[in-house]
């Protein structure tokens, strides 16, 4: 007889507890980083809340009406995200986990089982949004000098609305894998849900918010309201949530809501167990099956590649990268959110009209340039960290085909920097030569800023790509891990150090090269000498960082053990 | 061939290769025995270049590996004991990569890679990914990977594990053709029958050093036995047989 269901997570526990245990190089930096930067966020979503409620104290039941109705948001967005990270935790819970194949041959009753998986599931879909809601519901509940009943009222409303769209992703998961094999089942998953924040982040654009600032739109707020108010049915556990904790709010216990939540998860949870005892063991067994993967072929690649002037070797390796990447929907699929959102930023510069926005002479509009300059910097180092850093350990445990073979480590990194640079650089000159375009930048800017964000992208490609070779970690499950690992945020640190500091040598010779313009003074030769001294020392930083990344680089690698 | 001279490996305080020297000629196929933890594989890394000796010198077809990599490598047929591949390429994609690594390409490749594939009995899944294949079938894709540039000297570790009976007689005779060839072989192992069936010298080793070595009748010469399996128990200490209760 094995023990209650807990027992099944003591694993988890277990190796937490020793990882915790044994302290690795770069812990404490990135427990102090994401712990900033938790706190931070938490901080700020509190005082957003705080402040928030406290400005609507003042308009009495247009402020009640308000916080009922974002309360009401704020439920219903955690309801389709707990829901769709239900659906992909369930993938891996149920079906992809290493300790499966250990558990089911056991003598576990299928109960403790599943209650063991449902756990995990609910625990990894669920902590994200009880992070995000905690401090936005201390801040409401005391910016209103909530009672008592309100926190209790916040603590039974969460942990059931919860388990509900945990439940409804966990049945959508035991009904698709049925369908579907487990792994190709995650991959449209991943590529539903991008497609999905894509859909999202383009809608929000093109409902031009800006809009609500203008005196003349006022006829369209209240419009805007009743447009928000649509979506929010009582027949949803998040309306059942936000109802519960509005009354909290005034010292009410609506038992009405609660009870409906509470009915409603444990239901669910029933439900799913059933389903699970008649469904799980079939999908299980079919995802075991090997079968021939469907995938996209990529004839036209290879004669492509042959067109560049490139040696044998190398060619095979980019082709070989190429086609890892476009085949791993993982490794892509944030490409798509990557697009929009470039997509959205040279938008807004489409749209916006500066000449009516306050203060934005000719001197600002060239400054913002800059601030162009940094974003796209920015951009870029977030874009090399996640999709550069990684590029070594990806080899993952293949890289002995590539360590055994006549192509020496420095050719291999090489290999690895080109296919990472032009795609960036390509990406980052797009930004910013359309986006200083749009903002109307003084022709010596727009140069400068195109050069700048050219020697930027080679020394954050270098430094991302040396980097990635001095930190591997070969046995990382996806991408995202290797970027958050110890090297992928030491990374990004010094890029932020490197962006400010080539923005501190920029900064001052285009500001006065263009207070010199505007005013139709010659430049001084010392101020000549000056600004010319100062490119070309961020020149000389940016190709230093790249050479000296690299050089580290192939050295770690030739030291591998 | 493959000439070891005086490896030395050291993890920290640990030696785990201790002044090992090995020499295998053309045209042989030399085991290299020992328990587990006793050095093979460190051994064998290293003579791959995936491990950096402490000191000695590894040398392949003449080429030395710290000096020249690329030409020693190039001379050498690797074969590791897990087959780890890149699952997202089709089986003839990673020979085609493997022959580009090599400097290998074009229709004298490609048709080396289709005889290597049909020998292995892997044809018809020559188009689909490496992911959808079996432990076996990959390790059998490691070996069409290995003979494709035609090495001169072949480092397996451990080649019968993942593979059934047919496979396993099909690596036999495929070693024992390319040993009539003139490749050298250095075979590590732990499966005795076949070390004792195939190889032309053994050489054990325990505790990072070599403690025997010779051809499989001046092994058994050397005590009473008539089988190695005895011999290499006796050597590396072994033989105690402890009863549990089962």
């Amino acid at each position: 007889m094995t023990a209650a269901f807990p027992f099944l997570l003591q694993p988890l526990f277990w190796s937490a507890r020793n990882r915790a245990r044994r302290r690795e190089r770069g812990d404490a930096l990135r427990a102090a980083l994401f712990g900033g930067i938790a706190l931070l966020v938490a901080a700020a979503l509190f005082a957003v809340a705080l402040w928030l409620t406290w400005q609507l104290l003042d308009y009495e039941e247009l402020g009640d009406y308000l916080i009922r109705l974002g309360l009401g948001w704020l439920f219903l967005t955690f309801l389709s995200f707990v829901a769709f990270s239900a659906l992909v935790s369930a993938l891996t819970t149920f079906f992809l986990s290493e300790d499966l194949r250990l558990l089911l041959p056991a003598p576990v009753p299928g109960a403790r089982l599943f209650y063991s998986r449902f756990a995990r599931t609910l625990a990894q879909s669920g902590w994200m949004v009880v992070a995000f809601l905690l401090p936005v519901l201390l801040g409401l509940g005391l910016a209103r000098c909530a009672p008592a009943l309100y926190y209790l009222t916040a603590l039974l409303s969460v942990v059931p609305f919860v388990v509900i769209p945990t439940a409804v992703g966990t049945l959508v998961t035991l009904g698709l894998v049925s369908v579907f094999p487990a792994r190709r089942a995650r991959d449209l998953l991943m590529l539903m849900g991008l497609l999905f924040a894509v859909a999202l982040v383009m809608l929000v654009r093109f409902l031009r918010p800006e809009r609500l600032l203008a005196v003349q739109s006022l006829p369209d707020v209240t419009a805007f309201f009743a447009t928000l108010q649509s979506p929010i049915t009582p027949l949803l556990p998040s309306f059942w949530a936000g109802e519960s904790l509005f009354r909290g709010l005034r010292g009410e216990l609506d038992l009405l809501h609660l009870g409906a939540l509470w009915t409603t998860a444990g239901a669910l949870t029933v439900l799913t167990r059933a389903a699970y005892g008649r469904q799980h063991f079939t999908a299980w067994s079919k995802a075991q099956e090997a079968r021939k993967a469907r995938f996209t072929r990529l004839r036209a690649l290879e004669p492509s590649l042959r067109l560049l002037p490139l040696g044998l070797a190398r060619r095979a390796l980019l082709v070989k990268d190429l086609k890892v990447f476009l085949r791993d929907t993982t490794q892509w699929s944030q490409l798509l959110l990557l697009v929009a959102l470039a997509f959205v930023y040279v938008y807004n510069f489409f749209v916006l009209d500066l000449d009516k926005i306050p203060y934005m002479g000719r001197q600002m509009k060239n400054g913002f340039a800059f601030f162009n300059l940094l974003m796209a910097g920015f951009v870029t180092a977030a874009v090399a960290v996640r999709f550069v850093f990684p590029a070594v350990s990806a080899e993952g445990a293949a890289f002995w085909i590539v360590r055994t073979s006549p192509v020496s480590l420095s050719s291999f990194l090489w290999s690895k920097f080109w296919t990472g640079l032009v795609p960036i650089l390509v990406l980052a000159e797009a930004l910013t030569i359309a986006s200083n375009h749009l903002l109307g930048a003084l022709p010596f800017l727009k140069l400068l800023c195109a050069a700048a964000i050219a020697f930027m992208c080679l020394a954050l490609v270098g430094l991302a790509c040396g980097m990635g070779a001095e930190h591997p970690r070969f046995n990382a499950e996806n991408p995202t891990q290797i970027a958050g690992s110890y090297g992928g945020v030491a990374f990004m640190v010094l890029a932020v150090l490197y962006l400010l500091t080539m923005l501190a040598l920029l900064l001052w010779p285009a500001l006065t090269y263009v207070g010199h313009a505007f005013s139709g003074l010659r430049l001084p030769p010392r101020t000549q000498l000056l600004i010319a001294a100062s490119l070309g020392g961020a020149a000389v930083l940016s190709l230093s960082i790249f050479l000296v990344a690299m050089r580290r680089g192939v050295r770690a690698l030739e030291a591998l053990g | 061939m493959i000439a070891v001279e005086s490896l030395v490996k050291t993890f920290g305080s640990f030696r785990a290769v201790d002044g090992v020297s090995l020499e295998v000629a053309a045209g042989e196929i030399h085991g290299f025995l020992g328990p587990n933890g006793a050095g093979k594989t460190t051994t064998i890394r290293m003579i791959a270049g995936l491990l950096k000796p402490t000191s000695g010198r590894v040398t392949i077809a003449g080429r030395d590996l710290a000096r020249e990599p690329e030409a020693a490598k190039r001379a050498l047929g690797f074969i590791p004991d897990r087959p780890y591949l890149y699952e997202k390429l089709t089986a003839a994609e990673f020979l085609r990569f493997h022959g580009g690594l090599y400097g290998l390409e074009g229709a004298p490749v490609e048709e080396r890679a289709r005889e290597l594939l049909a020998l292995f009995e892997l044809s018809s899944w020559a188009n689909e990914l490496v992911e959808s294949f079996s432990h076996g079938m990959k390790q059998r894709l490691v070996m069409c990977s290995a003979f494709l540039h035609r090495p001169q000297a072949v480092l397996v570790d451990e080649p019968m594990v993942g593979l059934d009976p047919r496979g396993a007689r099909l690596i036999k005779d495929v070693f024992r053709q390319m040993s009539r060839k003139g490749v050298a072989i250095l075979m590590s192992t732990h499966t005795l029958e076949v070390a004792e069936e195939m190889c032309d010298r053994i050489a054990i080793i325990q505790g990072g050093r070599i403690v025997a070595r010779g051809t499989v009748p001046e092994l058994l010469a050397g005590g009473k036995d008539d089988k190695l399996t005895a011999v290499f128990l006796k050597i590396t200490g072994g033989s105690a047989f402890q009863e549990i209760e089962l």
